[in-house]
């Protein structure tokens, strides 16, 4: 984050505040503040900062005396007048200070000036407080920030929906609940009580689905109809089983004649066939296998493993990776 | 229809109508799901775990003399080995997977009950179905036997079913595959070594 940044970066600033950059940070807070309310209801705005607005104001009062203090360098002043601007008011502070760092940079930079003119240790233990705790509130603003988001927009949806409602004189679907559930609309001469809305959320949830279905399984795109659509699933499950019979049989009719030298036969059938069926990069690998004990199947392990033996280019298999409890 | 027209995408997403929620989020899972049973890692993974789990097999009953009976139950264990290297690359995160992995131990636990009790079960659900009920809806009906099918979901809930057949299905296709690869590999391999005994 850029605050962190320029928190961390403090020796490095040296240069001077100058009267324009103080001005564009207290724009920058003007602008912010005034525009905050219409964006978000008033309500919501005060919730998020948590104290009135009025405050912030004075918050923006405080930061334009603090920048004027230090175009005059006035070191005693600045320390004493920071740790209460950490303490007291830091919710709101981050919150303004990430909305401004989101802007802007200059808003660290000014901070850190503030802070690092007065080479002390103090305001370095401000600065770390503020550092701190600027972590944590800014995570749980933007989560509130966020349900206030949908909080205030389900609202306006709301109204949205009864102004259109009245004036269009379409049934618009009564809003069960306000978060955390999907807003729907209802088509014209559909049911809006709650019993149907759930009918008809069960049903395309489980209309997509099938739809998902038709598409895996050959051939189903033509069908119309549940029933049959479900019979070609179901045929195609049963004709994939029978075909792992098949091949299982296959498999074990093959195994008992052929000599213990798979590393050998794999490795010297690996270009030709693999590679029409999968990108068999290198089955050579095999030949690192010797016969392992049993052991517990590594889920995780085994992924990352393969992650990175292809990333290393040459995908080789240590055997004590490749585990599975039979 | 009428489309409200909201500008950020977010609030889109959140509102949409009940269709586009439903579609959005089986295809969000279905999507991730499918992809990563074509993925070529998956499909090395798969086959490698096979050809370990094949040998173990092979080295189990390589003693016992060789009859057909012993192939066809070499091949009951070679389907169930490869059904368990399947629901192990799905890592867990499936039903029908984990039914699977843990059948194994359920069998081996209930090798002696099972017969006496699954003939009476048989009995009594029998009966009861048709003495009681009249045929239940054709989709019912249906979505039953692919419930029997897929293992592990018999009592779950419709949409899941559907989803876990999808990937089931989708599982299936990719054990086919590797499976087919691998005894074209091998047969195509054995004249050539030296047969033993056979």
């Amino acid at each position: 984050m850029d605050l962190t940044q320029g928190f961390g970066a403090r020796s490095g600033v040296v240069g001077p505040v100058t009267g324009l950059e103080s001005l564009n940070f207290s724009d920058e807070f003007r602008h912010l503040v005034t525009t905050m309310p219409p964006e978000n209801t008033g309500g919501s705005f005060t919730a998020l900062l948590e104290m009135p607005v009025t405050q912030a104001m004075e918050l923006l009062h405080f930061t334009d005396s603090s920048s004027s203090q230090a175009r005059t360098v006035t070191g005693d002043i600045a320390p004493t007048t920071l740790h209460p601007f950490g303490a007291l008011t830091f919710p709101s502070n981050s919150l303004l200070l990430d909305r401004a760092a989101r802007f802007s940079v200059i808003a660290t930079e000014q901070n850190g000036n503030i802070s690092g003119e007065t080479a002390n240790s103090l305001p370095s233990n401000s600065g770390a407080n503020l550092d701190r705790v600027k972590a944590e509130p800014a995570e749980t603003d933007s989560m509130v920030e966020n349900q206030n988001q949908n909080y205030s927009s389900g609202k306006r949806k709301d109204r949205e929906k009864k102004v259109k409602s009245s004036t269009k004189k379409t049934k618009s679907s009564v809003e069960s609940d306000k978060l955390p559930y999907v807003h729907v609309r209802a088509r014209r001469g559909q049911a809006t009580d709650n019993h149907s809305l759930a009918e008809r959320a069960r049903r395309e949830k489980i209309n997509a689905r099938m739809k998902l279905l038709q598409e895996l399984v050959p051939g189903c795109d033509k069908i119309q109809g549940t029933a049959l659509v479900l019979d070609e699933i179901i045929n195609h499950v049963q004709s994939l089983q029978r075909q792992v019979e098949m091949l299982s049989m296959r498999l074990a009719a093959v195994n008992p004649r052929v000599e213990f030298n798979l590393d050998s036969i794999l490795a010297s059938e690996n270009g030709s066939l693999m590679d029409g069926n999968f990108n068999g990069e290198s089955y050579h690998q095999l030949q690192q296998w010797p016969f392992d004990g049993y052991h517990q199947p590594e889920w995780g392990r085994e992924e990352d493993h393969h992650q990175a033996n292809f990333s290393m280019g040459s995908a080789t298999l240590h055997p004590n990776q490749v585990k599975m409890e039979l | 229809i009428e489309n409200t027209s909201e500008s950020s995408p977010e609030s889109r997403r959140k509102k949409p109508r009940i269709s586009e929620m439903a579609e959005i989020e089986s295809r969000r899972i279905n999507e991730e799901s499918l992809k990563r049973w074509k993925t070529n890692r998956v499909q090395q993974i798969y086959a490698s775990k096979l050809v370990e789990a094949l040998r173990r097999v092979r080295q189990r009953s390589s003693t016992s003399t060789e009859t057909d009976k012993v192939v066809s139950g070499a091949a009951r264990e070679i389907r169930e080995t490869a059904d368990r290297v399947l629901a192990a690359s799905a890592r867990g995160t499936t039903r029908w997977s984990r039914a699977i992995l843990a059948s194994r131990v359920r069998a081996k636990l209930k090798k002696h009950r099972k017969a006496k009790k699954s003939t009476g079960n048989c009995k009594s659900r029998k009966g009861v179905t048709e003495t009681n009920r009249i045929k239940l809806p054709a989709v019912e009906r249906k979505l039953k036997i692919l419930g029997r099918l897929v293992p592990g979901c018999r009592k779950v809930s419709v949409p899941n079913l559907l989803d876990e057949a999808t990937d089931y299905i989708a599982a299936l296709e990719m054990q086919v595959r590797a499976m087919e690869a691998l005894a074209e590999l091998l047969t195509a391999a054995a004249p050539r070594t030296t047969l033993t005994g056979t």
